[in-house]
């Protein structure tokens, strides 16, 4: 009786790392990741991070490679008009929705050797650090985003970064067993497996046509006006729900109290990104984009940090672009929204991008 | 604390160290003390309403027995009784019934309301400790001295809220005579609270998301196809949602060496309607043919009488779900079908004998449950008319299943198949570790790819 309960009792413990091999099997091999809903967090990502590996493979010794969300918006096809001038091949490696976090995990396996760009840039609308209602450690998008990246050294630190009790368990679980976050993925899968493969397979052969050719919405806010002095916002006419929301949710938000949790998430996740750089000859710089369609006054919020410029009077290979090199792109009618460019906006940021990188880099036979 | 979260996995295994970590004669007090947790989790105002009802009944236990057959022990049993059912009836049946009488006297209905909560489980342990009283008064079950122990029968967290309602000689004849439990019976349990789970998180909830997508707006949902896959979607999500509850209980009690009986046994395989109410929560359904039925006179008295009872017995089982006319109707129905096949059966057994009909005859009576679980989900009985009346319309519409969701039926069925013929559930309790393992490790894959872990679902039956 004895015996068979020790052998009963080593079969829980068992079942439990039969489950962890089966989850393994299944999603921690590139199977699943090959198959992943294209459209989807985790399936753009995926999609973006082989997109820039082979690219890799068919550009030289002169790429850089930004990162950033939806707002780093810019065309890398016309900013590689300038190449003859520039001497750079850039490459966008961005996805929208992401922040600093998951561009580590992106980074850290689009570039193993820390040595293959010879810069990395990030997109930032500030070089402070403003707490928002919304603090980004407890984004738990980024589960979904870096979920196929996710290796099992990860998971106890990954899910630490969050900073609820409640977003780290999910995070944890998530990252321990990948099924779970993969759930509405697998049963969208399987209500059409044939679909799904097929169109699958056209993201991974066509991704980069699909994308690097992308032009933007000629959409735009002109005629947007802002009173900030009486906190009131006159909105042109013809501009649709989506944008006036977008205006009164990120440009007419109330200050958030300074905490310092913003500026504690930036250190720790710029600070790993940038001690992989360490010593390497790939240059990490900060470029402020054009912040609004008309930004909030600089006074609203009194800023207690800077990482991000802490970092670049520390680090010699951390260079921050000039603050105001994109100000002239701060109007209505460049913008779609509050928050991003249109296609004019790209038009002209695009060039203007690649020119101040070029001429902060210096020229790429050096 | 619903058994499908986080935080009630953490109170089992709280409980269970603090169980099987204390000295045998602090147990019983540990598992009472975890009950009335368990209950506060919830409400904790209904805890006196508890105690209430078990004090009652513990004392009328104790007085029955003392005293001699007759017209006084008859009316010490009525007194209990009716205070189980006045509680129950307040409670539960108040504003039917004052919603009911508004309608007659022309007045608005909710003219009488009260705001009344419905106290969780209240129709499960008051059935229980009802049972008991009668079990004490027919002579078939000693009064139990320890009041503690009477309040555990009542309380018992595993089952203290959606059954299985548990007699009371059972339950006391596991506490009495207490074992540790063997290590089939810790296999057995651990299987059934992962099965369990895994039917309620990975099949009900899938299913419930279908069904209430359907049921929350019918006309939004026109055609036949539509209707038909909402109801077989609810017809699934209630069975996975209760059986799965009920393993979970099952399980939980044998980890603590107590054993209750089955309370469903593949009830979409029945072949009949009678076979189905064999089937599908067996201890209510033997708990109203014990203490409803046979003492209604059963089929002692001729046809017409045996007709009637059946009708009465299902006409309450019905009401016992909830207080509104569609628990009626939904009684009826299934009494009208007995009624029915009794008319055709007489007085023969039911056959279960697998032969090349029984297919034919298990749809047949699985479409008739179907149509009876309109009633059931339904929001009033306007709205059940416009299902059936979709239900039976021309062709039209889409199903609002997916490939996917035809996979999981098709899964459960052929496992349902295979336990019904080979009882592989049993069987893998008894083989060897990496087998049973597998199983579990099979559950649990199942769990982590379907499961529905963030959108808290209750259980069907706790509003019971």
């Amino acid at each position: 009786m004895h015996q068979k309960g020790r052998r009963r009792g080593l079969a829980l413990p068992l079942a439990c790392l039969g489950l962890f091999a089966l989850d393994g099997l299944l999603f921690r091999t590139p199977f699943y990741p090959s198959i992943l809903q294209p459209d989807s967090s985790a399936g753009t990502f995926e999609l973006t991070l082989e997109r820039e590996q082979q690219a890799q493979r068919l550009n030289g010794d002169n790429l850089v490679v930004t990162l950033g969300d939806s707002r780093f918006a810019y065309s890398p096809r016309l900013a590689n008009e300038l190449t003859a001038q520039t001497g750079y091949v850039f490459r966008h490696a961005g996805v929208a929705g992401t922040d600093v976090r998951s561009w580590y995990y992106m980074l850290r396996d689009l570039d193993p050797s820390a040595r293959r760009y010879r810069a990395i840039v990030f997109g930032v609308t500030d070089y402070d650090d403003e707490d928002q209602f919304f603090t980004p450690d407890d984004d738990i998008r980024a589960l979904h985003y870096v979920i196929a990246r996710l290796r099992w050294s990860d998971v106890l630190e990954f899910a630490l970064s969050f900073h609820s009790r409640k977003l780290q368990w999910e995070a944890l679980r998530g990252a321990s067993l990948k099924g779970i976050v993969y759930q509405n993925d697998i049963l969208t899968f399987l209500s059409n497996p044939k679909k799904r493969i097929q169109y699958a397979r056209a993201a991974h052969r066509d991704y980069d046509q699909w994308t690097y050719g992308y032009v933007e919405t000629p959409r735009s806010l002109t005629g947007l006006q802002i009173d900030w002095k009486a906190w009131k916002v006159t909105f042109p006419p013809g501009l649709d729900q989506d944008q006036q929301d977008t205006i009164n949710r990120d440009l007419m938000r109330e200050p958030a109290p300074q905490t310092g949790r913003v500026a504690a998430y930036y250190r720790a996740w710029y600070g790993r990104i940038l001690d992989r750089y360490r010593g390497s000859r790939t240059k990490i710089v900060f470029v402020r984009l054009a912040r609004a369609p008309i930004p909030r006054p600089d006074g609203l919020v009194r800023k207690k940090s800077s990482t991000i410029r802490d970092f670049a009077s520390s680090l010699p290979n951390v260079l921050l672009c000039d603050e105001h090199a994109f100000d002239s792109l701060e109007h209505p009618e460049l913008f779609r929204d509050a928050l991003h460019l249109n296609r004019a906006g790209i038009a002209r940021f695009s060039p203007m991008l690649a020119e101040e990188i070029g001429r902060m880099l210096g020229s790429a036979g050096q | 604390m619903l058994f499908n979260t986080t935080q009630f996995f953490l109170f089992l295994a709280v409980v269970l160290a603090l169980f099987y970590g204390s000295p045998r004669r602090f147990r019983r007090y540990i598992l009472l003390a975890a009950s009335y947790f368990f209950y506060a989790c919830w409400n904790p105002k209904f805890i006196a309403l508890l105690l209430t009802l078990t004090a009652i009944d513990y004392t009328a236990a104790l007085w029955l027995e003392k005293v001699a057959p007759g017209p006084r022990k008859k009316a010490l049993l009525i007194l209990s009784l009716s205070a189980n059912l006045g509680f129950l009836g307040f409670f539960k049946y108040y504003n039917f019934l004052a919603s009911n009488l508004a309608l007659l006297l022309g007045k608005p209905t909710h003219s009488f309301f009260l705001d009344i909560v419905l106290p969780l489980g209240i129709s499960f342990h008051t059935f229980q400790s009802m049972s008991y009283v009668v079990d004490v008064y027919r002579g078939q079950q000693k009064a139990v001295r320890s009041p503690i122990d009477y309040a555990l029968f009542i309380c018992f967290f595993p089952q203290l809220v959606a059954g299985p309602i548990v007699r009371a000689h059972t339950f006391f004849r596991d506490l009495f005579d207490w074992h540790p439990p063997s290590a089939d019976d810790v296999s057995n349990g651990i299987f059934l609270l992962v099965l369990g789970l895994t039917k309620k998180m990975a099949f009900a909830d899938q299913f419930a998301k279908v069904a209430n997508r359907y049921f929350s707006d019918v006309a939004g949902n026109p055609g036949m196809v539509t209707a038909w896959s909402g109801v077989f979607a609810f017809g699934l999500q209630i069975y996975f949602d209760f059986s799965g509850y009920t393993d979970m209980a099952i399980g939980m009690a044998k980890l603590l060496g107590f054993h209750f009986p089955v309370n469903f046994r593949r009830p979409y395989l029945a072949s009949s309607i009678t076979d189905f109410w064999r089937r599908w929560h067996i201890s209510l359904s033997t708990w109203l043919r014990d203490y409803l039925y046979i003492p209604l006179g059963g089929n002692r008295h001729g046809q017409w009488m045996t007709y009637r009872n059946l009708a009465i017995t299902m006409l309450l089982g019905g009401l016992w779900h909830g207080a509104s006319w569609n628990f009626v109707i939904w009684g009826g129905y299934h009494g009208a079908l007995l009624g029915v096949e009794r008319v055709f059966r007489g007085d023969r057994p039911i056959r279960e004998e697998w032969t090349w009909l029984y297919p034919a005859k298990a749809i047949l009576t699985f479409g008739l449950v179907l149509i009876s679980w309109v009633f059931f989900r339904a929001a009033d009985l306007p709205q059940s008319l416009q299902i059936l009346g979709q239900m039976f319309s021309r062709p039209g519409g889409h199903t609002l299943l997916q490939p996917w969701h035809v996979g999981l039926a098709l899964i459960a069925l052929a496992l349902a198949v295979v336990e019904e013929k080979f009882e592989w559930f049993e069987r893998i309790i008894e083989a060897p570790a990496w087998a049973y393992a597998s199983a579990l490790a099979a559950m649990f894959l199942c769990l982590e790819v379907f499961g529905v872990i963030d959108a808290s679902i209750p259980f069907i039956y706790f509003q019971f």
